[in-house]
């Protein structure tokens, strides 16, 4: 149907209309920009609807469909030969995934009607980085999957840097090379782990039916670790988040909270659980108590900042905690809830840094204490804060409820004290209702007037609501592609 | 193994083959695989006399295109008496130096390429670094290592740089050490074995190593000489023990003798390195493991933390280069072909990154007539668009990020080394890889994101700036097709190491 088959039509539009849109400039990039996230997203649609997730026991491909690969160098050594390449095919879950990343994208892409510094440049970075988005959740080789992981890293860097706020040179650098250390460790690992393989393979699907020896896989998951840890974030390694959202401008901050940390999700689901479950399944007990520790201690680390954009960053922190246990827990449920918690969370999030961007323009600040009276003065921009704010700890008939509803079911039923991350959601709760007190039900401070965010400003955050809407009342939608992957994944190696 | 440019080259022949065989009458068959060598030399006095009168440059240009030619449509046979021998290991790397001695012609017209002495030194060095990666005996591998050494210390000095004889001086005097060692090393080897020829020397070596667990005087004898080769050869690599002349030399020299040497003349030490440790003393390869592996990582940490440490650019790249030889020297001590092929993949990614970044460098340099550090950096993006995606790119291609072909060399290094166990060896190189980050993204950050003093635009010269365009062409299209030289890469290993 379309030159190539589907998807690397998906990964070759946007490397295109990169180079275009750097070469055009002005408004003309923007407006190509807008063209080519709409199609994609449209693209992943159709691949949504396309796609058969049910998988037939004994698949050799692993249920992965579309596959197609481009083989960009050999090795011949030793007398095997070993093929560096790119190698792309998707499952019900890398849908989701790949469905979520455009759609985040192009929201990001709507709310960037505020950069008027070298917006060819901006507008190519923001293609490019949308190659390495949607590579990562479609290569099937490791070092295909490497180059997406990594590829991600240099326009994100380029946009903090460039066009963030005071100090972002320093949380730009920091972001680079924290994530790009985490990598190294994997990428060891990667090689360990096509040494150990006989014969010698990067092909995820054929290294996951291999049954490798247990010892490697622990070793290989450790390091998955600390390069999907690094992203996701978990508590140690989470030092590089607040920094990097916060400088960010608010596009980039929707793109990073949105998807960049799902890429760590993504990455202990398919390189942990799907590629090596014998190991996550030893290392449950300390990936969930970790879980748990940083969902409680983003929450009052949360409660604790006075800028809103800071607060929604830790807020992320929180809500990826609730993946990793999901990760850990490693039972149908318990996984269906991650990836539901993944595109939910990318969403609701979105709509809460573009809020807190809005702030600075309506407000002047986003510091919590200065913002007063928002529900009097601007009360379109408060509805739109009130909402995602609801949305964001987990209100019933939202989104983020079904998520967290399906993560806890899942682990309690394996360990009871997993419970006690609901410690979190209710400090969560706690947390938004005193910041939508200060700031929304206040009285209004004279000296301090705020001014109501133009319709143009909305339209990024209104149409990212209605996801939330609809999977807070109709989870099939999204189950529906999730389910069989996971009962894949728990049924083991076939 | 497919080999991408065999048609290409196929064809060439097939085109010229009426003329070849008109000349190859005139040319003594003994002398045939070192005609690329003795055309330099010859378009080197050209040059030489024609530089009295005009410019020069043209016939140096037409000396390289000449020598390609010369390259592909010769067969690659032995000369004087299998001193030299064309194989494809020297012609992996006699490519390499005649891409890099073109783009650094190309570069010259900024300074210095009109006079004849310039030219004609610039020649002689090309021609002796062809000998070098030639040369199969030592006699002749150190002949030819003093005829590529000697004219790029007078070219060091010619620079306009102030500095300039203070760091051709410490070239000079630290390059003499290293030919006195080199000698000592030779004399050691032929009193133990009576021989110099290198591959008369591996069966000797094979038979002094195999007389037991308790290593003869003989052997203790060879493998001083064998440390001794290191610490030679490797002055001109720039690795541990030799490397302090580089940045001082490199920040002070002409710009295009700067690319010249980073290139070029680093990349006929490792083949020189290669063929004396993977020919000679291939039997001895547990011996000098050891010493490669520490070699390898004093190396990288020495240039990557005192990299961090530098304002101009041109001592960071230099730094930065004394780094990158730590990486490839990884893939010596894995000693498999594998990694032996990755050292040279390495070896054609660096010639083209670090040329390419030390002639932008250079050419700004000249453009602001000063040393180049990083607040004359700031707002390149804004003054010179061209030059700072350029310099985006060849950085990111330094630190091995996707898209560009470092990516790869650096990948395959470690891969080698974890091949052969040596998964911490792989680890520290990645670390290092993510320590010299520090001073890459230092490069983007004054390029893209600090606004300049001085927001005129910045013209530079044009010439220059397409030799640089054509490393970053290569850069990228290696990355999206490594096999078209990865392939070469695991030929010319696969021909010298010995399974």
């Amino acid at each position: 149907m379309l030159p190539l088959g589907i998807l690397p039509f998906m990964l070759i539009l946007p490397l295109i209309a990169s180079v275009i849109a750097y070469a055009v400039r002005g408004r003309a990039a923007r407006i190509l920009t807008l063209t080519v996230t709409v199609t994609e997203l449209l693209l992943s649609f159709v691949l949504a609807m396309a796609i058969n997730p049910a998988i037939i026991s004994g698949d050799p491909n692993a249920g992965m469909k579309y596959l197609w690969n481009f083989v960009m160098g050999q090795i011949v050594s030793g007398g095997g030969s070993t093929e560096l390449q790119i190698a792309l095919g998707v499952d019900g879950i890398s849908v989701a995934m790949i469905v979520l990343s455009n759609f985040v994208v192009m929201i990001a892409t709507i709310s960037s009607n505020h950069i008027h510094k070298s917006e060819g440049l901006y507008y190519a970075l923001m293609l490019l980085l949308q190659v390495g988005l949607i590579g990562v959740f479609m290569s099937l080789d490791l070092i295909g999957f490497f180059i997406f992981w990594e590829l991600v890293l240099i326009p994100m860097f380029f946009i903090i840097g460039r066009w963030g706020e005071e100090g972002c040179q320093h949380a730009a650098i920091k972001f680079f090379i924290y994530t790009h250390l985490g990598s190294a460790v994997m990428l060891v690992a990667f090689f360990v782990l096509y040494f150990v393989a006989v014969p010698h393979t990067f092909d995820m699907i054929a290294l996951r039916s291999m049954g490798l020896p247990p010892m490697v896989q622990l070793g290989f998951a450790l390091a998955v670790f600390m390069g999907a840890g690094v992203k996701l974030p978990v508590w140690p390694l989470h030092n590089w988040l607040p920094w990097a959202h916060v400088k960010a401008p608010t596009p980039g901050s929707v793109i990073l909270a949105g998807i960049l940390l799902k890429m760590g999700g993504y990455g202990f689901i398919r390189l942990g659980v799907w590629m090596v479950p014998d190991a996550f399944a030893r290392l449950s007990i300390p990936l969930a108590v970790l879980a748990v520790f940083t969902c409680i201690y983003a929450a009052f680390t949360a409660m604790a900042q006075t800028d809103l954009k800071s607060m929604v960053a830790y807020t992320s922190i929180n809500h990826m905690a609730w993946v990793l246990l999901g990760v850990a827990i490693g039972t149908a449920t318990a996984l269906q809830g991650a990836v539901y918690m993944m595109v939910s969370h990318g969403v609701i999030i979105s709509v809460m840094f573009i809020v807190a961007g809005q702030l600075k323009y309506s407000a002047g600040s986003r510091e919590i204490p200065q913002v007063k009276g928002l529900m009097v003065q601007a009360p379109r921009l408060a509805s739109v804060f009130i909402f995602a704010s609801f949305a964001t700890f987990g209100l019933p008939g939202l989104s983020g409820f079904i998520a967290e509803a399906l993560i806890l079911f899942g682990s309690v039923k394996v360990y009871v004290w997993t419970a006690l991350i609901t410690l979190g959601v209710f400090l969560t709760v706690g947390y938004i209702l005193w910041t939508l007190n200060r700031i929304v039900f206040s009285d209004a401070n004279p000296e301090k007037p705020v001014t109501e965010a133009p319709w143009s400003d909305l339209i990024a955050p209104l149409i990212t609501l209605i996801p939330v809407v609809i999977l807070g009342v109709w989870p099939d939608l999204l189950l529906g592609l999730v389910s069989p992957v996971v009962s894949f994944i728990v049924g083991g190696v076939p | 193994m497919f080999q991408l440019f065999t048609p290409i080259v196929d064809l060439i022949r097939a085109i010229l083959s009426p003329i070849t065989q008109q000349l190859l009458q005139f040319i003594p068959s003994d002398w045939l695989g070192s005609m690329p060598a003795l055309t330099l030399v010859g378009f080197a006095v050209i040059a030489l006399v024609v530089g009295i009168r005009w410019n020069p440059l043209p016939v140096s240009f037409i000396g390289v295109l000449v020598v390609t030619i010369e390259m592909i449509v010769l067969d690659p046979v032995s000369s004087f008496g299998g001193l030299f021998v064309r194989d494809a290991f020297s012609d992996f790397f006699i490519y390499i130096i005649l891409i890099v001695g073109f783009l650094v012609l190309m570069s010259s017209t900024l300074h210095s390429g009109d006079q004849g002495p310039y030219n004609f030194l610039l020649l002689m060095s090309f021609a002796g670094a062809i000998l070098v990666v030639t040369a199969t005996d030592l006699i002749a591998l150190f002949l030819a290592w003093e005829l590529m050494s000697t004219p790029t210390y007078v070219l060091t000095a010619l620079s306009p740089n102030r500095g300039a004889v203070d760091g051709a001086t410490k070239y000079f005097v630290m390059g003499l050490m290293a030919t006195t060692l080199m000698i000592f090393g030779i004399a050691l080897v032929y009193g133990v074995t009576g021989q110099t020829s290198l591959s008369v020397l591996s069966s000797t070596v094979a038979t002094i190593w195999s007389s037991g667990p308790g290593l003869s005087p003989a052997a203790y004898t060879l493998m001083l000489a064998m440390i001794l080769f290191v610490i030679s050869f490797g002055f001109k690599v720039g690795i541990f023990p030799g490397w302090m002349w580089v940045p001082d030399t490199y920040s002070t020299a002409d710009g295009s003798v700067t690319s010249y040497l980073a290139g070029a003349t680093k990349k006929a030490g490792v083949s020189a390195l290669v063929r004396i440790l993977m020919v000679a003393f291939i039997v001895a390869r547990l011996s000098w493991a050891p010493l490669i592996v520490g070699v390898s990582i004093l190396t990288m940490v020495i240039g990557n933390v005192l990299a961090l440490a530098q304002r101009k650019i041109m001592r960071m790249l230099a730094y930065s280069s004394i780094a990158m030889m730590g990486y490839l020297m990884i893939g010596l001590a894995a000693g498999t072909e594998l990694g032996v092929a990755a050292a040279f993949f390495q070896a054609f990614v660096h010639a083209l990154m670090k040329t390419g970044a030390f002639i932008l460098v250079w050419t700004i340099s000249v453009r602001l007539a000063r040393d180049v550090t990083y607040d004359d950096l700031a707002g390149l993006s804004q003054r010179a668009p061209l030059a700072s995606a350029m310099f985006a790119v060849l950085m990111l291609a330094l630190a091995g990020m996707p898209l560009t072909a470092g990516f790869w060399s650096k990948l395959i290094l470690f891969q080698s080394a974890v091949e052969v166990g040596m998964w911490w060896l792989a680890l520290i190189g990645l670390l290092n890889s993510v320590f010299s980050l520090g001073y890459y993204l230092r490069v983007l950050k004054y390029c893209y994101m600090i606004e300049p003093k001085d927001g005129s635009p910045l013209k530079l010269a044009s010439v220059p700036v397409m030799a640089v365009v054509l490393c970053v062409v290569g850069v990228i299209a290696f990355f999206v097709f490594p096999g078209a030289i990865l392939d070469y890469a695991i030929g010319a290993a696969a021909g010298i190491v010995v399974p």
